[in-house]
């Protein structure tokens, strides 16, 4: 819808730019441009064209993300700046579309944020995102975050007005959440007089000004905002099928400590590591190499002999004799399964539908599986025989479980670190064995995930529970590609050797993904929130993450989050306890008596929230959970 | 700022794994096609923005992961949704079978109105197909729905499908519109699946009253 038939005017023009769309590998050539700010009829747009048409010359087959991914970008009729599909390599985002931005410290990167949840990266070459920033200020109404000072939030024509008439109504010596939040609470406490005094102003303001916006709307969009974020609610979640169990309530639920700073340390070296082998080749201190490893991963060079012991191949306390004992064991072992399903004929295969089913999947998903990868690049590639090679013999293994999306996506590193079929075969075993449950047909292994992530989010940020929850996202659903595949998708091929070599050890505990998760969800806190990001934008932020979460920062935080829940370990309920592998308490006087607190109130609160006098039709509804407002106002008639 | 479009609709797309889904939606929304992709785990959306009769229609187009067990998850999508896609592919005999399944599907977690088209896709690979045209309009008679042959790869018929689907889907929301006799000044806002009620809570009359 925006090509334009028209002559844009520039306002603004800013060389040396780089523009990145979501999904982006980190290996692409990067194309440089210019961004400016440009006017249409219909309306003004951010506009980035690269400056060379010879950039084009990388395959533009194998780089979709350079399309670009606006998709209202669909300019046939340019003919410079279009791709060898003819395509458009023109961006333009309207700036109405725009949400909120965020450049990094030195002023290099530019995220933009827009309304549907989809992200652009722009690194400036001179350093100079602050002046494009400033370029926009007079096009654009943007407030600095106050959470994140450097993010800035865009000011909508509508809040533009709501500012406003915030402003008349001179309620705030704070800012706007802030008095939403006191409003409330004060509602809360002293229904009557709080009323009173809130409808006296906006009676004020129906006699004495005129508004731009009814006063209605503003005051229903102020209300609205005040639900969806602020106000603390005992939050009700099915635990894995267990009874129903109240926690989180602010004030009940368990203070953190502050998090402590948790530096991230260098990874084991062939040094070290032969330093734990005794004279027969045993590796005696396994523990202290997993604590080291934990800390800092392991050297490239060093992983291929060390992850056969993380996915349990060869047991720690093998000699090296055993070990080629094992090695030929295992070796036998896998060509056996192998033959079973290469000497399948083509009359077993037809009265064999299972199997068909789960050869057909692996056909089509090797053919899918990392093949960007220079491992795994380019038609006929051996590598790839072996990857379905593997993944057939795994349907022999374990035909029950069989083939399910994503074990590709798991084995395919792997094979690519052995370059040894039987090697990668048995260390596959190894890693399913950690989380086969993530593929059974039931799902509950990734159902359970979920709720224990959505549970540790209620408990370390319950404002970010409550938010996820009253934006329909309280399942966690938009972690599902983490879990599923253990982050596979959203890190390069580098940092993901180092994620899951970590995972592997099981330090610090249990169900360190999940702490790894809720790192990640606390460093998009602000940016989910702020933007106010609904049910689908949520969604498409996260999968936006993909290749640009950092990990070490990521690692030192979760570790960071492990340590504030420990240091308050008896405190905390059993269904977190068993989550991060503590024993539970079963049921202590503590925890007894903030059930009983609890339990009380969302029976008025949220469970059956329609109370005799209500109105009905002015309820304030939210996706599946319908929470009556009116309630408190009302008891203020009464 | 004038809104950027008059009407949302999401659209659905469904289908065995490995049917080009993806493909499909990558054509329409970027017009290209990629031969080295990767399946879809859980789910995702594309938004394109088209011109329908002078109105600006943006649709918002959900892509799921194909194979069964991740249903669970994918279901809970299916809320909201105006439009779905059945995509089969031409070579796989097996993938038009289980279109069957995946309308039992429809109907037991999208809404009862929901707008569907049947697509048989690869259709650019003559040698290799298993189900016929004339099988895939049969099928689609039989439900009553729409259908076409389309393949992402050689461009045929995807952005005729896509555009189908949303004029149909128009069509129908003009009409409930009018027979509703409620006739909005931006339809775009009315359209929307349902969000925050608007509309000022009934205590706030009699504030100011005060």
């Amino acid at each position: 819808m925006f090509e334009p038939t028209e002559q844009g005017k520039d306002i603004s023009i800013h060389s040396g730019v780089v523009l990145r769309g979501a999904n982006t590998r980190e290996d692409d050539v990067h194309s440089t441009g210019t961004l400016s700010i440009v006017e249409y009829t219909f309306g003004k747009c951010l506009e980035w064209k690269p400056t060379e048409v010879s950039v084009v010359s990388e395959s533009q087959d194998q780089d979709p993300e350079w399309s670009l991914v606006n998709t209202h970008t669909r300019t046939r009729t340019v003919s410079e700046g279009t791709d060898s599909l003819g395509r458009s390599r023109t961006v333009r985002i309207l700036l109405c579309d725009l949400k909120s931005f965020r450049i990094n410290r030195s002023g290099q990167q530019l995220t933009l944020m827009l309304k549907d949840g989809t992200n652009y990266v722009v690194y400036f070459q001179l350093f100079n995102a602050d002046s494009f920033v400033s370029s926009l200020k007079g096009f654009l109404k943007f407030i600095k975050s106050r959470k994140d000072r450097n993010m800035y939030i865009v000011m909508e024509a509508e809040d533009s007005v709501l500012e406003k008439s915030f402003a008349e109504l001179d309620l705030f010596q704070e800012n706007a959440s802030d008095y939403v939040w006191k409003f409330v609470k004060n509602l809360h406490d002293r229904p009557y007089e709080t009323t009173m005094e809130a409808c006296s102003k906006l009676t004020d303001i129906l006699l004495h000004k005129e508004p731009t916006r009814p006063v209605e709307e503003a005051v229903a969009d102020l209300l609205n905002r005040s639900l969806t974020l602020d106000i603390p609610q005992p939050t009700i979640l099915n635990v894995a099928g267990e009874e129903y169990e109240v926690i989180g309530e602010p004030g009940v639920s368990v203070v953190l400590p502050p998090r402590p700073p948790c530096p991230r340390g260098a990874p084991l070296t062939q040094e070290q590591w032969e330093r734990c082998k005794d004279t027969d080749g045993r590796i005696t201190n396994s523990e202290a190499l997993k604590e080291m490893i934990f800390r800092g991963g392991i050297s490239p060079t060093l992983r291929y002999e060390v992850w056969k012991y993380l996915l349990n191949y060869y047991p720690w306390e093998a000699t090296n004799a055993e070990r080629i004992e094992l090695k030929n064991k295992k070796t036998e072992e896998y060509f056996a399964m192998k033959l079973q399903w290469k000497t399948m004929t083509p009359e077993q295969e037809t009265r064999f539908s299972d199997f068909r089913d789960r050869k057909s999947l692996i056909e089509k998903d090797v053919n899918r599986t990392d093949r960007t990868h220079p491992y795994y690049h380019g038609d006929n590639n051996d590598h790839l025989v072996q990857l379905y090679d593997i993944l057939m013999t795994y349907v022999m293994y374990n035909f029950d479980l069989g083939y399910v999306q994503g074990m590709s996506d798991l084995l395919s590193p792997i094979l690519c670190l052995m370059d040894s079929e039987v090697e990668a075969f048995w260390c596959f075993v190894g890693f399913m064995n950690k989380v086969s449950t993530n593929f059974e047909m039931d799902q509950e292994g990734m159902k359970l995930q979920l709720s224990q992530l959505h549970s540790l989010v209620v408990l370390t940020d319950p404002q970010l529970a409550q938010y996820l929850d009253r934006h329909e996202s309280g399942n966690m659903f938009f972690c599902f590609r983490w879990l599923l595949v253990l982050f596979k998708r959203e890190f390069n091929a580098n940092d993901i050797l180092m994620l899951w070599e970590i995972l592997w050890t099981d330090l610090p505990c249990k169900n360190f993904l999940l702490l790894v998760c809720v790192a990640v969800l606390d460093t998009e806190k602000n940016v989910l929130m702020e933007n106010r990001y609904g049910f689908t934008e949520i969604l498409k932020h996260i999968n936006d993450l993909s290749l640009r979460i950092e990990l070490p920062w990521t690692l030192s935080k979760a570790e960071g989050i492990y340590h504030q829940l420990m240091a308050v370990a008896g405190l905390l309920p059993d269904h977190i306890r068993v989550i991060i592998g503590l024993e539970p308490q079963l049921k202590t006087a503590i925890i007894d008596s903030e059930e009983e607190n609890a339990t009380a109130e969302p029976q008025l609160d949220v469970n059956d929230s329609r109370p005799s006098h209500s109105t009905g039709s002015g309820n304030v509804i939210f996706g599946n959970n319908e929470v009556s407002f009116e309630r408190g106002i009302n008891l203020s008639y009464m | 700022m004038a809104k950027t479009y008059d009407y949302l609709f999401k659209l659905l797309l469904i289908g065995d794994s490995g049917v080009g889904k993806t493909c499909v939606l990558f054509r329409f929304s970027e017009d290209a096609f990629n031969t080295t992709f990767i399946s879809t785990i859980g789910i995702d959306f594309k938004i394109r923005t088209i011109d329908l009769d002078n109105k600006k229609v943006k649709l918002q187009i959900w892509d799921t992961a194909g194979q069964e067990r991740f249903r669970t998850i994918t279901t809970a999508y299916y809320r909201g949704a105006m439009g779905i896609m059945l995509v089969y592919d031409v070579n796989n005999e097996r993938s038009f079978e289980n279109i069957k399944n995946w309308i039992r599907n429809i109907e037991e977690n999208a809404s009862a109105d929901v707008e569907k088209m049947l697509l048989g896709n690869k259709c650019d690979l003559a040698d290799r197909r298993q189900v016929s045209k004339q099988r895939g309009e049969q099928l689609a008679v039989e439900y009553g729905i729409k259908f076409m042959e389309t393949s992402a790869k050689a461009s045929i018929n995807v952005e005729e499908a896509f555009y189908t689907l949303a004029r149909d889907i128009k069509a129908k929301t003009e009409k409930k519109l009018k027979e509703a006799s409620n006739p909005t000044k931006s339809g775009g806002h009315a359209l929307r699946a349902p969000e925050i009620s608007r509309k000022p809570p009934v205590w706030l009359a009699r504030c100011s009253i005060l």
